[in-house]
């Protein structure tokens, strides 16, 4: 009947609108990794012509670029030091900020707005003025040059946020709910966490992926901490293993990107709802 | 529905400054004191790991580079002695650090201005509801995601002299010229270009966060208000303005600040990109202090440039969250 | 260093070493000389460990090669070696880093950015080592000396320099009946053809090694001087600097094209592989990225001698690339030991880079040279060693020099003068910068 027909064809004509409207950003956001694909499966003499259309092959595609990561470089190493590093990063923000922002939230301590504050004023302390009295730190602990160091170093720059992240969500649950439980004979620690945590959890796994993909964003102290090739993470060792002298090994460096940017980008796909939720405090639309 | 109560509800946001609650309650004093000190006790408690860490791990290297922006320190060199405020009068009196400010200056608010438009626009298209949702989203963000020396190399590529693929396709569209002509854009060659050129790659990577924040805020406006505002038949941008900013004002003002300060003091993409040039047409303040403190040894000097931000930001940021503070109450 | 070592001499050394090339063939004969050549190191340094930071070099057979290089002196003497390569870009970082945590690696190397002087309180004196290998082969050629030498003591170990020859497409000249670029005039017509039949020439005009390397070159060939002998005085306020600038804003606006403002230290590289640039003024890295990705380019591809300037002189300034040792290494003895036997192997590592890494001792310019000296195209590089030099030249390379090099203020001043300022007004915006870096450095 023509009543149904035009509700549907309004909807696809909405749709369509959407899709017109969203592909520039769908594009701009994609393309350089569809960039980044086709030069890791390059030929290097493909790469330096101008002639030919570069968004598809003239030589056959290689899997060369790939394998030289793992051949001639500590490739499989990074990848696997980034990902411990942004565990145990993830575990120390969580162990410290948690409870942080939960007391600078909730309990009332004097002077605790000016406490918030000065903790969001670290970062106006820039990493170039802080890795060298750092790295006399690391040095007293032993960890120069292993991974371990970067672990000690990166929270530096997760609490902070970390922190102000999750006394947002905690002055969202009801106060009545802490209330009740503690008057209930649970006491404060029962109370944090019986009744908190757990409604809380949204934010906090917000807070947890945060933590993660901010540890990778770090090059400084990557760089000044750690030197040795197998202890490296991957943000460190693409640029420096990868550059040699003035030489760019472009498809390597290509594959590199890929087989570490895919994976955490998917991974941070399934927690993006918990990311949205999260930063709404859970509360529903 | 009141807005008197602050406890959760309507006003669930994310992160906003710690505000000190009232709980009207009625107990009996004596019994208040032993729960206050329990409280505090158990408060502090709480708050010692991540003050000890940023204390020990923050404050104190902060304190040591006061004291180097203070000192005439070289690298090499174990003994520094105090000069006060020479260092600072020194970066004053070059040319270089002046364009190094206004560049950073430049930087920072043009990003801030593209990231807003981008990230508001998205942030709208993707309040609707449409099939294939979650696959856009995820794809959108993925620059986000991406750890950041490995995009800013792959758009090092994008914007090669000779080989980049931006200008291929623009010349094919017949917007510019062929290569060789004085229309072939050089991405990292022509200073305003240049700055643009890191500009895109610092929008890139993050307006889709502020467009995921934007929508999160925005799904967070309990559909109440939003109705009632509706029946009161407010349009649309009336009802984004009036009724909606204020709620998420919040979260709006720490990712923004956040966002600014991160910008102000990365040193990634203008280092991997252009190092500064050309003739100091992108060199923003970091980028600065690394080269004259760290791969030309002036350490003392190399701390007040990047310092130099510090107290005039300091006071912008306080006053910003007193402000805010002063909106929750 | 007073150890016992068999006496060689470089004739007998460099028949040797032609034999097991050929007997032996490549790595495999390179390990068999090694162990010929390294001397036996006292015992005391059995069952320690040696940490060796360097960079990575644009060869990755170099790498190789020094990687097992150091490991097998390692087994040899019992020591655990273990080498760690960064970008040179990113050193002076790790170097601050590891001098204010007080540990690290025992030896530590600089290229181009050369910082013995910033750090000489906290480096071991290493002129026994220095002065045993002059004396043994034939002595170090002078700039070896102004990189490391303070008040007369070696704190660093220079190992090799990396020329920046003349590259040019021999085809493209002949077909247009140019001559060779034997002169920087010459080499300005040469561009100035060539460009509007689509190949132009291209030098860096931004922040850049290479930026800083080349505009040096033109600039001393053209009579100019950076600094005075003692290092103390600065010199480039001159008629030879106004000169180069005029030269260069000509060879700019007729022979090459606004792409070199972006230009980073391997996009002359690109230039040159991609069959565009009919020259370019480079390491032979350039050469090899050629080889490798564009041979039929490469077969027209000649490497020529530093242009002259218009009074006739030819100067090369060099990329160098200096060894050090940390005082607060814990294992100075071995450090040594093994800086000895790399200078003793130098021109293995020679062989390894493909002819990149030029030694600075003078018997090694004995000819024929490896890889330089017998292929063909190359031989014009055992010529340069006469006409090197370094920044600061003729002084030495002072901390304030290190500090203009590293704030590229000279190549800005080409930049400026290409962009369309006056040459008056980049050099005067030049000598200021210059004397404000030089008045910081003076302690009082």
């Amino acid at each position: 009947m023509a009543a149904p027909r035009t509700q549907r064809q309004k909807e696809i004509r909405r749709h369509l609108w959407i899709y017109g409207a969203l592909t520039p950003y769908v594009f701009i956001a994609v393309f350089p990794i569809y960039w980044m694909v086709i030069t890791a499966f390059k030929q290097d003499p493909d790469l330096y012509r101008m002639d030919v259309f570069p968004l598809w092959f003239h030589l056959p595609p290689t899997t060369k670029n790939f394998t030289y990561l793992f051949t001639n470089t500590n490739y499989a190493d990074w990848v696997i030091n980034t990902m411990t590093i942004a565990a145990w990063v993830a575990v120390i923000t969580l162990v410290t900020a948690v409870p942080a922002g939960y007391a600078l939230a909730r309990l009332r301590i004097p002077g605790s707005e000016n406490l918030g504050i000065a903790i969001f004023m670290t970062y106006l302390v820039p990493a170039i003025i802080l890795f060298i009295p750092l790295s006399r730190v690391v040095a007293m602990l032993g960890l120069q040059d292993e991974w371990w160091s970067l672990v000690v170093v990166y929270p530096t720059f997760t609490i902070p946020f970390c922190t102000w992240l999750l006394m947002g969500f905690f002055k969202t649950v009801p106060m009545e709910m802490e209330e009740a439980a503690r008057v209930d004979g649970c006491g404060y620690w029962g109370a944090l966490l019986r009744i908190v945590l757990p409604v809380s959890l949204p934010g906090i796994l917000t807070a947890v992926i945060f933590a993660f993909t901010l540890s990778m964003q770090d090059f400084l102290y990557g760089l000044a901490f750690v030197a040795p090739g197998d202890q490296k993470p991957v943000t460190v060792g693409v640029p420096t293993e990868l550059i040699r002298g003035d030489v760019f090994f472009w498809g390597s460096l290509m594959a590199a990107a890929l087989m570490v940017g895919l994976p955490v980008a998917i991974l941070y796909n399934f927690f993006l709802d918990r990311f949205i939720q999260g930063i709404t405090g859970g509360v529903g639309k | 529905m009141s807005e008197g109560q602050h406890s959760g509800g309507p006003d669930a946001v994310g992160a906003r400054a710690a505000a000190v609650s009232v709980v009207s309650s009625t107990r009996p004093s004596g019994w208040f004191r032993s729960q206050t000190s329990r409280r505090l006790a158990f408060g502090y408690l709480l708050l010692a790991p991540a003050v000890l860490y940023v204390l020990l791990l923050v404050g104190a290297p902060f304190l040591f580079s006061i004291y180097l922006a203070l000192s005439d320190a070289n690298v090499g060199d174990p003994v520094a002695s105090f000069v006060g405020l020479e260092n600072f009068r020194a970066a004053l009196e070059s040319d270089v650090f002046y364009i190094a400010l206004r560049n950073s200056i430049l930087f920072t608010v043009v990003a801030a201005i593209f990231k807003g438009l981008l990230g508001t626009t998205l942030a709208f298209l993707l309040l609707q509801p449409f099939r294939g949702k979650k696959l856009i989203r995820g794809l959108v963000v993925i620059p986000f995601t991406l750890p950041i020396t490995i995009s800013v190399l792959s758009w090092k590529w994008m914007y090669d002299s000779q080989f980049s693929v931006i200008n291929w396709f623009l010349s094919r569209l017949g917007l510019i010229g062929s290569y060789g002509s004085p229309d072939w854009p050089i991405w990292l060659g022509e200073p305003y270009l240049a700055l643009s050129a890191c500009i895109i790659v610092n929008v890139w990577r993050t307006f889709p966060f502020s467009a995921i924040v934007l929508l999160a805020g925005f799904t967070s406006v309990p559909n109440e208000i939003l109705d009632a505002a509706r029946v009161d038949g407010t349009s649309f941008f009336q009802r984004f303005r009036y009724v909606v900013v204020p709620m998420i004002a919040p979260i709006l003002l720490i990712g923004f600040l956040f966002d600014t300060v991160f910008t102000l003091s990365d040193l990634s993409i203008v280092y991997l990109l252009t190092q500064g040039g050309p003739a100091n047409a992108t060199k923003i303040l970091p980028v600065l202090a690394y080269q004259i403190g760290i791969q030309a040894g002036a350490l003392g000097r190399g701390a007040a440039i990047a310092l130099f931000l510090f107290p005039l930001l300091l006071p912008l940021m306080i006053l910003m969250l007193r402000n805010l503070k002063r909106r929750e109450d | 260093m007073s150890d016992p070592q068999p006496v060689q001499t470089d004739h007998a050394s460099v028949s040797r070493r032609r034999f097991l090339k050929i007997a032996g063939g490549g790595v495999a004969g390179s390990s068999l000389l090694t162990m010929l050549e390294a001397r036996q190191a006292p015992a005391q340094i059995r069952g320690t460990t040696l940490r060796i930071l360097q960079w990575s070099h644009f060869i990755p057979a170099y790498d190789a090669w020094y990687d097992k290089f150091a490991k097998e002196w390692g087994d040899k003497n019992g020591v655990k070696v273990r080498v760690d390569h960064i970008p040179h870009l990113e050193i002076p970082a790790r170097m601050a880093a590891e001098f204010a945590a007080g540990s690290g690696h025992d030896i530590i190397y600089n290229g181009s950015s050369i910082l013995t002087r910033l750090y000489y309180k906290n480096l071991v004196d290493l002129s026994d080592v220095a002065d045993a290998a002059g004396k043994k082969y034939g002595g170090w050629i002078p700039s070896a000396r102004t990189l490391v030498e303070v008040e007369g003591r070696f704190y660093g170990l220079p190992l090799f320099y990396i020329l920046l020859p003349m590259l040019y497409r021999k085809d493209l000249f002949d077909a247009n009946n140019l001559k060779a670029p034997d002169t920087w005039e010459l080499a300005r017509v040469a561009a100035r053809t060539l460009k509007p039949k689509g190949h132009p020439t291209g030098i860096q005009l931004s922040q850049c090694a290479d930026a800083n390397l080349n505009w040096r070159s033109l600039f001393f060939s053209f009579g100019g001087q950076e600094a005075d002998a003692s290092g103390e005085n600065i010199l480039i306020d001159s008629k030879e600097l106004r000169e180069a600038l005029r030269f260069s804003k000509a060879l700019f606006d007729e022979g090459m094209t606004a792409e070199v403002f972006s230009w980073d230290d391997a996009s002359d590289n690109r230039f040159l592989a991609s069959g565009v640039g009919c020259w370019i003024h480079d390491a032979i890295s350039a050469y090899r990225t050629t080889e490798d990705t564009n041979p039929p380019v490469f077969k027209n591809t000649v490497i020529a001698l530093e242009p002259q300037g218009p009074g006739g002189k030819r100067v090369s300034v060099a990329a160098p690339n200096v060894w050090m040792v940390w005082k607060f290494s814990k294992n100075q003895q071995a450090a040594k030991e093994f800086l000895a036997h790399l200078i003793d192997n130098d021109i293995e590592g020679m062989n390894q880079s493909r002819g990149y890494n030029m030694p600075y001792l003078n018997d090694r310019y004995q000819k024929p040279m490896p890889v330089i000296g017998t292929d063909p195209k190359m031989q014009i590089l055992q010529d340069f060693p006469k006409i090197v030099a370094f920044y600061g030249h003729p002084g030495p390379s002072t901390t304030p020099i290190q500090e203009v090099v590293n704030t590229f203020v000279f190549p800005d001043i080409f930049t400026k003068v290409a962009r369309g300022e006056s040459i008056d007004a980049a050099v005067k915006w030049g000598v200021g910068e210059y004397r404000r870096i030089y008045a910081k450095h003076k302690r009082p």
